[in-house]
């Protein structure tokens, strides 16, 4: 059978002390301020003009995929052209 | 600002029509709590400042999304922080990086961590022992220690009751007691 040694304080001490080191431990930080200035350039809504010129790059986006996607078919058209007349042969 | 000029639930409704200086606000209001929680989860400056940032982010672009359903709005953006925190401990065991009780733990106490790195050793084996614990733990102690809220408003945030969050902080601290016999650690550095 398992004895308690006397010179061990009792659990609720225990406890009690841990929790005073726990509160000595874990303080609140301020981040310091050029972090917040830095965090808060980092979440900053866009301005109209850039949401603006977004659109802008959109509708270049999308000239490119369109001549993209039309090369691309002009391609398979012509491939397929070709192996139809080489197939007859 | 003094809590009687703060109306939150005004502040949430023009944040979620898209009124940037209104997210503003809630952004002045949470950071500390939240860069608190996620540099006391991850153990670095640079990784808190990051994941803060991406929470704020994310919380801008889901505020439309947001709903009031009887739990505060810190218990939203924890949930997002919590879930980000989350992830970035799944992507360092991927690259198996520095094993997390292997981070330098840096700052602490003060206003500017990094001009007080001095910590004792005491401190930072129970720092360590403490990024052991189970996630729902880490939290627990970082809500009632760094944020210092009662068990009702820890409830309230991690969807549990006052009770069950009693009894999840009395069996932490016995988990931590018994973590400190096992590795013969003595706080009172006797």
């Amino acid at each position: 059978m398992k004895k308690n040694n006397p010179e061990t304080p009792p659990k609720e001490e225990q406890l009690n002390a841990l929790e005073e080191h726990l509160a000595g431990t874990l303080v609140p930080i301020t981040p310091p301020s050029e972090l917040v200035v830095r965090m808060r350039e980092r979440i900053r809504v866009p301005q109209r003009e850039e949401i603006v010129s977004q659109i802008g790059n959109w509708q270049r986006l999308f000239l490119v995929f369109g001549g993209v996607m039309s090369g691309f078919v002009l391609i398979v058209t012509v491939a397929r052209t070709f192996f139809y007349f080489v197939a007859r042969k | 600002m003094p809590d009687t000029e703060f109306n939150e639930e005004d502040v949430l409704n023009r944040a979620a029509q898209g009124e940037s200086e209104a997210f503003g606000l809630l952004y002045e209001r949470y950071i500390d709590r939240i860069f608190n929680y996620v540099y006391y989860r991850t153990g670095n400056l640079h990784d808190a400042e990051d994941l803060t940032a991406r929470v704020f982010q994310r919380a801008m672009n889901h505020i439309k999304n947001y709903t009031d359903r009887g739990v505060p709005f810190s218990a939203w953006l924890y949930r997002i922080a919590h879930n980000l925190v989350a992830n970035w401990h799944r992507d360092r065991s991927r690259r198996q990086e520095i094993p997390i009780n292997d981070v330098p733990i840096l700052p602490s106490k003060g206003d500017h961590p990094e001009k007080n790195l001095v910590r004792s050793q005491e401190e930072d084996s129970l720092l360590r022992l403490i990024r052991r614990l189970p996630p729902e733990r880490q939290n627990l102690l970082i809500l009632k220690f760094v944020e210092n809220m009662s068990n009702a408003e820890i409830g309230a945030i991690t969807g549990r009751s006052e009770g069950a969050v009693k009894s999840l902080y009395h069996r932490t601290l016995l988990s931590l007691r018994d973590q400190l016999g096992d590795q013969k650690i003595n706080l009172d550095g006797e």
